[in-house]
């Protein structure tokens, strides 16, 4: 995978071209960049790495996007922009429908995985069949979201620990953001 | 086997960037915005720094810069005389309001409905954002420039510091309440709504007094003059920065320092933690914007956690795979999107 690095024209100067960095030579650039500085440690002493135990850098995905040059940004098909109803203002091809009910879909979908995110660790209440109401720490959902993993589940016969709830025995649930 | 901070350069600004601030955590996550002396604030996503937009229309450095508390908002105070309001959904600018002087500091009350400024004229200046139109209404008091000014109190008071003193305004009578003394410069001021709390960075000290008795709670002294501190939402950390470049993390209760780093190129103008606490972003001299991990190796944002090569690693498995997934998914769904991933051009001005 490539990565681009913009820090490469920071304004520091450090970095005298842009050049294009595999992922490895990413984290060894950012590693050399960058220096914990341990308050025991003597910042002078020239061997200090071979003093600590070996030590790992944290792995990233990618670096910040920055600026494009080109524009000032906020995408008008950006994250937050309303969604806009899908009526041709001018006779368009199917593809291009089709490409905007994606983008919508993807649009609902990065909300819902959001509005995951934004329960964890709060307290929620799940409404199951048969008119049972539980209440529970919600902690996190699976890739297919077919389980949910809770704790502190409040039931009818007593509070769980820990416990997988089923989505498929879940009519809804709601929670305070 | 220990874990390095890996902190994440957000570049794009050109001069140094003076002021930060975040939003609450909205339904679209949490975002952050910069203001800097080249007078182009950016707002970025708040959890991985990409870049959203950048508001022109100042004319000058900007040195406030603020966001409403769902981020639909956003407010910067300028070296042109004037303070604007942004909208910080589509970047167009809502309201231009003048001043008599430099525009330091710029705040929302919770409802957005005013914003109070204050600046190098001395006046703190309360505008009604429902009628941009009318006269604002001014708070004299300081004998110095206003550094900063904050609502506090669920915005029945105020807190602003000029160069020695910080003082506590209520709103409605607009007189004074209580005020600070100090021998050093003021260099930073910061309001936790939960518990009421006041940190104030001045000479190499970092302050924490209550907001609503100003009564000094506790303070620490860091090796290096800081010129700006942030308390972990939780309290259990602080982090600060300031000449000597480096970001110091000490533990609230005990006062220990329990971390430095090393990265930024010049001095730190700014250090807030993010609404949630995971990260903290610090604003250099260097015109770099560096976001910071609290808890080093955790899958957050663009930091990816490394599993232990031993087979309990698994166990572990299922807690870190959902915000892994989520990332991965969005990329996807971005990539898709085929225009997003490859915008961001080296081309950024240095």
């Amino acid at each position: 995978m490539i990565w681009h690095h913009p820090a490469s024209v920071s304004s520091s100067g450090k970095w005298g071209l842009c050049r294009v960095l595999s992922c490895k030579e990413l984290t060894v650039e950012l590693q050399r960049q960058e220096e914990p500085h341990k308050k025991k440690d003597n910042p002078n002493h020239p061997s200090r790495i071979m003093q600590t135990p070996p030590t790992t850098t944290v792995p990233v995905l990618r670096l910040p996007r920055g600026p494009d040059g080109l524009s000032r940004g906020f995408a008008p098909d950006g994250r937050r922009a309303p969604l806009k109803p899908v009526v041709p203002e001018i006779p368009e091809s199917q593809e291009s429908r089709e490409s905007q009910e994606q983008r919508a879909r993807a649009t609902l979908r990065e909300r819902y995985l959001r509005s995951l995110l934004a329960m964890v660790g709060r307290q929620v209440s799940f409404t199951l069949h048969e008119g049972v109401h539980v209440t529970a720490h919600f902690g996190a959902t699976d890739l297919d979201v077919a389980n949910f993993y809770v704790s502190q589940l409040q039931t009818p016969i007593g509070v769980q620990a820990e416990a997988l709830l089923r989505c498929s025995d879940i009519v809804s649930y709601t929670f305070k953001p | 086997m220990a874990m390095r901070q890996t902190p994440l350069t957000c570049s794009g600004h050109t001069r140094p960037v003076v002021d930060l601030a975040f939003s609450g955590i909205t339904p679209y996550g949490y975002f952050l915005i910069s203001a800097c002396k080249d007078g182009k604030p950016m707002l970025r996503q708040g959890d991985t720094g990409d870049w959203i937009g950048t508001f022109l229309g100042h004319k000058g450095a900007v040195w406030g810069a603020t966001l409403n508390k769902d981020a639909t908002k956003a407010a910067t105070a300028a070296a042109d005389f004037t303070a604007k309001v942004w909208d910080a959904v589509s970047g167009d600018e809502l309201m231009t309001l003048a001043h008599k002087h430099i525009v330091k500091t710029v705040d929302f009350t919770q409802d957005s409905n005013y914003l109070l400024t204050g600046g190098q004229d001395k006046l703190l200046r309360i505008y009604d954002l429902n009628k941009p139109e009318a006269d604002p209404k001014e708070i004299s008091g300081h004998t110095s420039g206003i550094k900063k000014a904050l609502w506090c109190s669920e915005d029945k008071q105020i807190l602003s510091a000029d160069d020695k003193t910080v003082r506590l305004w209520d709103h409605a009578t607009m007189t004074e309440v209580k005020s600070l003394n100090f021998n050093m410069s003021v260099s930073s001021m910061e309001y936790i709504p939960e518990g009421e709390i006041l940190v104030i960075t001045y000479g190499r000290s970092i302050a924490f007094h209550s907001a609503v008795s100003l009564d000094p709670i506790k303070s620490f002294e860091a090796p290096a003059t800081i010129n700006s501190a942030s308390l972990h939402p939780e309290k259990e950390f602080l982090v600060a920065g300031g000449e000597d470049f480096k970001l110091y993390k000490y533990d609230y209760n005990s006062g220990e320092e329990l971390e430095s780093y090393k990265g930024h190129f010049g001095p730190i103008h700014c250090v807030r933690f993010s609404p949630d606490g995971e990260l903290y972003a610090s604003g250099s001299e260097d015109g770099t914007l560096r976001l910071w991990q609290t808890v080093v190796g955790k899958t957050y944002g663009l930091w990816k956690c490394v599993l232990p090569e031993e087979d309990s690693g698994d166990l572990a498995k299922p807690k870190i795979s959902f915000p892994e997934t989520a990332e991965e998914e969005l990329e996807e769904i971005a990539s898709e999107n085929s225009d997003s991933i490859d915008s961001s051009t080296p081309e950024v001005k240095a």
